[in-house]
């Protein structure tokens, strides 16, 4: 009649190795302090590359959402010969543009264009859009504003309007509608309702009544008409003269962009060559995270290497009768391997379930600040299973790596001496 | 005697004397270090199957050095050394902790049996060692040998909760686990009260007896070197066999220096 034990691991452990994993596992039962300090220690470190990763890239994440979820993520249009001038960049803020300078060129074929982007690969959708300066007034001063026409329906998918509306509404905007921003609607003193009117630079011009008022609380934003509209006001007869897009994977748009350049004539810019700083930014954000974590990692090895090589002080006699009994150098060494190998397992697991419970908790909303308003989480936490299942294997491995070095020094021990 | 596989090379068998299970040409020893420490200069020694044989000698004399060197645990600085025909100078670490393995059983002043471990767990240590796990049959043949030593209902207690004496019974069924040619024993009884060192004596001598594993046994004890059947004196670096009556005359004598003086 064997031990319940004995069966267990008669079941589970190769043959070869199990005189090596019981004592491995009786030194761990036995162990007390020293275990629950191993095991801590491996924790520890998973704990910080859990919730370190998660709350960097969490951070990351929200930036570049915050970024991206307002802007196109590609812009399709026909490209300029020439580099601009500084005279003729365009200013929506200053009201002393020449207006009958440019003339906007156009996409003639944009819905044999639009059909094929739609068609691509980490296209998500596509709008056609007429985007040009003019100025806007009620009565007296005219004011500089970028006029946007588009597909209510379409446009609202890629830069929202409708969620960041004030008043009024933008979809189901209809022909002489136009939706401004809270700027615009203080520096003309008009309401959802009023009349205002539009001089583009080609010098056409129409009245408006203002269909909704939107405040995305980034400076002047651009005033939105149907594509009709737009296209009457800038003379472009059925054409366009930009499409956007919004990518499935905003870090995949260099590609995509390229892919356009390739089938089409016209020039795609990824949203990327704008934000560059932003993204080296949000890059070196990912570069400390795993820095931070190599870093606790490395400690914790170091604090599993220390406590094992006095573990094998302690168990050096034993060592020298294990000897005497004709235990290998081998066996003795994969006895603090496998030491080390238990206290990486029970340390990585319960550093994956404190650590992803952490990260979880202060994943958590407050309580809404505002009555209403969502509520905000206290940080924009991001858990990613693959990295905890990362954060555990980096653990395991620098764990083994630490016992190594004690093991070999155990497997080293003369019986002679260490038994006097 | 008990079958192994490890069957003794029959031309060893001389006149019908059982087999020579260990045999030392020229040992010698010098531990080196700082300063170097010549022990042993130049032992031959032959030590058969069945026999009991004790080693006598002043403390420092190098009694441990050459038991060590006999178990393969430490090798000689000069002369070779056969366990049951193998020169133990032909071996590499893992062919000597093999021979220690099958050839050898160790039991020590201090029984060294493993806290984390129950007695019976301790008496098959050798067998995990080897083999990772004891067969059923191992474990039969050892607990037979645990009931023998008057432990059978111990078996599953651990060091810490048995006596001094019981634990070095395990320890001596522990030395017997991988049925081995040789048992050498560095003052088994040097930690015990006379009774229980007796017992233990007694225990060592029945599974000589019974098993025919040959026993080589360093001892103060006067009385226990009296009960082997041959006893050995190291003295200055060199071994001798003196008989009975020699030790006993020696031992007699009141003062530890006159064991220094030739006996006649
Ligand atoms: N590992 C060693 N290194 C150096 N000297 C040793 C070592 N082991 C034993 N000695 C020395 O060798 C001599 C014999 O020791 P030992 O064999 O233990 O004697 P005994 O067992 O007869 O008392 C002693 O002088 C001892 O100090
Ligand atoms: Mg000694």
């Amino acid at each position: 009649m064997k031990p319940f034990g004995d069966i267990v691991i008669s079941a589970l452990v190769p043959k070869a190795y199990r005189f090596e994993f019981r004592l491995a596992l009786r030194h761990l039962l036995s162990g007390g302090l020293q275990t629950v300090l191993t095991v801590s220690a491996v924790a520890t470190g998973v704990i910080i590359v859990i919730f370190i990763t998660s709350l960097i890239f969490g951070l990351q994440n929200m930036m570049s959402v915050l970024l991206t979820e307002s802007i196109p993520h590609v812009t399709v249009q026909v490209e300029d010969p020439k580099p601009k001038t500084l005279d003729t960049v365009e200013n929506p803020v200053s009201s002393r543009i020449e207006v009958s300078a440019s003339r906007l060129k156009f996409i003639d074929n944009w819905n044999e264009v639009v059909t094929m982007l739609r068609g691509l690969p980490n296209v998500s959708d596509v709008a056609a859009v007429v985007n040009g300066q003019g100025f806007a007034s009620k009565g007296a001063n005219p004011i500089g504003v970028s006029v946007v026409g588009a597909d209510p329906e379409l446009l609202d998918v890629i830069t929202p309007i409708t969620r960041d509306l004030v008043s009024g509404r933008y979809k189901s905007l209809n022909s002489d509608e136009i939706v401004i921003d809270t700027e615009l609607a203080k520096d003309l003193n008009v309401t959802v309702g009023e009349r205002i009117r539009l001089t583009s630079s080609s010098n056409q011009a129409d009245s408006f009544t203002i269909a909704g008022i939107y405040n995305r609380g980034q400076g002047r934003g651009s005033a939105y008409v149907t594509l009709r509209n737009a296209q009457s006001l800038f003379g472009l007869g059925t054409s366009v003269n930009i499409i956007y897009i919004k990518a499935n994977d905003i870090y995949a748009v260099d590609e995509l962009a390229n892919t356009i350049m390739a089938l089409t004539r016209y020039e795609a810019r990824p949203w990327t060559r704008d934000y560059s700083r932003n993204l080296t930014n949000m890059q070196m954000m990912g570069v400390s995270a795993y820095l931070i974590s190599a870093f606790s990692l490395i400690a914790s090895a170091f604090a599993i290497a220390s406590v094992l090589i006095v573990s094998v002080l302690q168990k050096s006699t034993q060592i020298g009768i294990l000897k005497s009994m004709g235990a290998r150098q081998s066996q003795i060494s994969t006895v603090f391997v496998f030491q080390g190998l238990g206290v990486a397992i029970i340390g990585s697991s319960v550093g994956a379930v404190v650590g992803t419970l952490i990260a979880y908790l202060i994943s958590l909303p407050t309580r809404a600040a505002v009555a209403g308003q969502e509520p905000l989480a206290l940080f924009p936490v991001k858990i990613i299973p693959l990295y905890i299942g990362l954060a555990m294997l980096a653990a395991i491995i620098t764990t083994v790596i630490a016992a190594v070095m004690p093991a070999r020094r155990a497997a080293k021990l003369n019986p002679v001496d260490v038994m006097r | 005697m008990s079958s192994t596989a490890n069957t003794p090379t029959n031309d060893r068998q001389t006149n019908g004397k059982p087999p020579i299970v260990i045999e030392t040409r020229g040992l010698k020893k010098t531990y080196v270090g700082k300063i170097n420490v010549p022990v042993l200069f130049g032992l031959d020694i032959e030590i058969r199957a069945r026999e009991f044989v004790a080693i006598v000698g002043q403390s420092g004399s190098g009694k441990s050095t050459l038991l060590n060197i006999l178990g393969a645990l430490d090798v000689p600085t000069e002369g070779t050394v056969l366990v049951n025909g193998i020169d133990i100078s032909t071996l590499d670490e893992d062919g000597l902790a093999r021979l220690r393995s099958d050839q050898v059983g160790f039991i020590f002043q201090a029984h060294y049996l493993l806290d984390e471990f129950t007695c019976l767990e301790n008496a098959l240590m050798p067998i995990t060692i080897r083999h990772g796990e004891a067969s059923d049959e191992d474990r039969e043949r050892v607990l037979k040998l645990l009931e023998r030593v008057g432990l059978g209902d111990q078996t599953n207690k651990h060091p810490d909760e048995m006596s001094g004496g019981q634990n070095q019974r395990c320890a001596i069924v522990r030395a017997l686990a991988n049925q081995p040619k040789i048992v050498l024993a560095d003052e088994p009884t040097g930690n015990l009260d006379s009774r229980s060192g007796a017992e233990v004596f007694e225990m060592m001598r029945e599974m000589n007896r019974l098993s025919g594993v040959a026993f080589v046994m360093i001892t103060h004890d006067d009385r226990l070197a009296q009960a082997a059947d041959r006893i050995l004196l190291i003295e200055d670096g060199k071994i001798a066999e003196i008989t009975k009556d020699e030790h006993k005359r020696k031992a007699d004598r009141p003062t530890p220096a006159e064991l220094n003086e030739p006996s006649i």
